[in-house]
């Protein structure tokens, strides 16, 4: 199996080889109550997320997407959390070397190249140099930005300076990906092409990808699961399996009847959680 | 990237000396035809001459160049690295900053110059008062810049430093350091020209040597060329200093 263990992860991972895949996500009666001011973000949720599957949630603004995000990367203040989620079988850290964080904006460093951001993460993460030079040379290459690795981001454009935060994200070894809407500040052309970039770079590995989009035809074409949430206090209304097959590619679904089916029917679910 | 309201840079050049040479030749005849009295304004070939007098022939001046300009680096080598420590402090430790910002406030609104009779008597006629006055500028500048620097950090570099696990030093190291450059940058610039206004002012009032003691002396005899002729050297220094700086800072921040 090609799931994301690596023999160069830091931490003791003698034993995990007989193990099931890692990278299962576990919410169990999840609430999120923010005290000071009184604010349910999200109730009662309860989501088990296999390894190696591709789940997006959908839902309203305010839903509280980002907030179960946070909750899973230990962004959330400990007053706040309800609930139990387990994190690759364990309570959410942060700065756990189990996930990989991609938010919606690129966050490159302005001083650092294409190069010497992607390399970011993993020289944080006390990867070896050439090892992780290799891997992200590598990386660079898979999200089409050979020949950029010495541009500095004021000469990327957002759709390169994108990719470049794709290639950060993905030389992490964490089995689990969670994503805030990494393409949502994206012009429609740009979009394909990068869903098709991490569509096709989850291929190789497989690993747990936890995405967050309001485009609901970004969040069908892309997922194995896709779960309708309503709006604040955030709730599961739907979990559609998307019986597509794999491997896909983003660009040709749009012209498959299956994937327009499947569309209208998470969009249905979605109007419903609206009209309640 | 080109405007075409905007002249070449030949031209631009040409029309620059265009003007000065306009306002050279006004100035010289006004003081030849007695308009004004060439003891209050003296004359541009007057200056000249002297300058190239002083600094060519007698080479006097070039000892209190010296001088000046040795005040001013140790004086801005101090209050920049001062600057720069006390800063990262107040920017790791904002209990620090709370209580000595007020503090900091109030020395820094204290007219400095004013402050000079004092080190002189301090710190002696020599080199020690002049660095004095120089640092107590500097020193505030450079502060100043580097606490807003630390603070102008992306807060999504936070964000995502926290998701990779990166440790205090390694986030200030990474992340707030890097990001603060350019805006120290900005106040060492600012901090060196202050450095070379507080030595000069310092030799002002009293010293031994230096361009700001020969100063006072051509003032105090009506010497107006010499004074305009140091005054034009000041500030050709300070044009100097700046585009140093500048350079630096392009060579250094390419990233920008």
């Amino acid at each position: 199996m090609n799931v994301a263990m690596n023999p160069t992860q830091t931490r003791a991972s003698a034993g995990t080889v007989t193990k099931p895949a890692p990278g299962s996500i576990i919410f169990d009666k999840v609430s999120v109550v923010f005290e000071p001011a009184k604010l349910t973000a999200v109730s009662e949720f309860s989501l088990n997320i296999a390894p190696g599957e591709f789940v997006s949630f959908v839902g309203p603004s305010g839903c509280g997407k980002t907030t179960l995000l946070n909750f899973a990367a230990g962004l959330l203040p400990s007053g706040a959390r309800r609930g139990t989620l387990l994190v690759n079988g364990k309570p959410p850290v942060t700065g756990s070397h189990d996930l990989a964080y991609m938010l919606a904006r690129d966050a490159l460093a302005p001083w650092r190249t294409a190069l010497g951001n992607a390399e970011l993460g993993t020289e944080v993460r006390g990867v070896p140099a050439e090892k992780r030079r290799a891997r992200v040379l590598d990386l660079l290459e898979k999200v089409g930005l050979k020949g950029f690795e010495n541009a500095y981001p004021k000469a990327l454009s957002q759709g390169m300076r994108q990719r470049v935060a794709l290639a950060r994200t993905f030389s992490l070894d964490s089995p689990i990906l969670l994503m805030d809407e990494p393409f949502g500040a994206l012009d429609a052309q740009t979009k394909l092409q990068l869903e098709d970039v991490l569509l096709s770079l989850w291929q190789r590995e497989r690993r747990t990808v936890l995405f967050i989009t309001h485009d609901l035809s970004e969040a069908v074409s892309m997922s194995d699961r896709v779960v309708v949430m309503s709006s604040r206090p955030g709730r599961i209304i739907a979990d559609v399996p998307i019986t597509l097959g794999r491997p896909r590619s983003v660009r040709a679904l749009q012209k498959e009847a299956h994937y327009h089916e499947l569309y209208s029917q998470v969009w249905s679910k979605l109007e419903e959680g609206l009209s309640q | 990237m080109t405007d075409e309201r905007v002249w070449g840079s030949r031209k631009i050049w040409a029309a620059r000396l265009i003007v000065l040479a306009v306002f050279f030749v006004f100035w010289e005849w006004a003081a030849h035809s007695k308009l004004i009295d060439p003891i209050l304004i003296g004359k541009p070939t007057g200056i000249v001459q002297y300058l190239w007098q002083e600094v060519l022939v007698t080479q006097s001046l070039l000892n209190d160049f010296y001088w000046s300009m040795g005040g001013t680096m140790i004086a801005f080598v101090l209050g920049s690295v001062a600057g720069v420590l006390v800063g990262m402090l107040f920017v790791t430790s904002p209990s620090t900053e709370a209580v000595f910002n007020p503090i900091f406030t109030a020395l820094n609104a204290m007219p400095r110059i004013a402050l000079a009779p004092l080190f002189i008597i301090w710190f002696g006629l020599g080199l020690g008062s002049k660095v004095a006055v120089g640092f107590s500028l500097t020193f505030f500048i450079v502060l100043s810049s580097t606490v807003a620097g630390g603070r102008g950090v992306n807060p999504d570099h936070i964000t995502l430093a926290r998701t990779l696990g990166a440790s205090e030093s390694q986030i200030f190291r990474k992340f707030v350091l890097p990001s603060a450059v350019p805006v120290i940058f900005n106040g060492l610039r600012l901090g060196l020209v202050f450095a070379l206004l507080g030595v000069i002012g310092a030799e002002i009032f009293a010293s031994e040597h230096g361009l700001g003691q020969t100063l006072s002396v051509l003032a105090a005899s009506f010497k107006t060329n010499g004074v305009f002729g140091i005054i034009f050297l000041l500030s050709m220094i300070g044009v100097g200093i700046s585009w140093g700086m500048s350079s630096l800072e392009n060579r250094l921040l390419r990233w920008r």
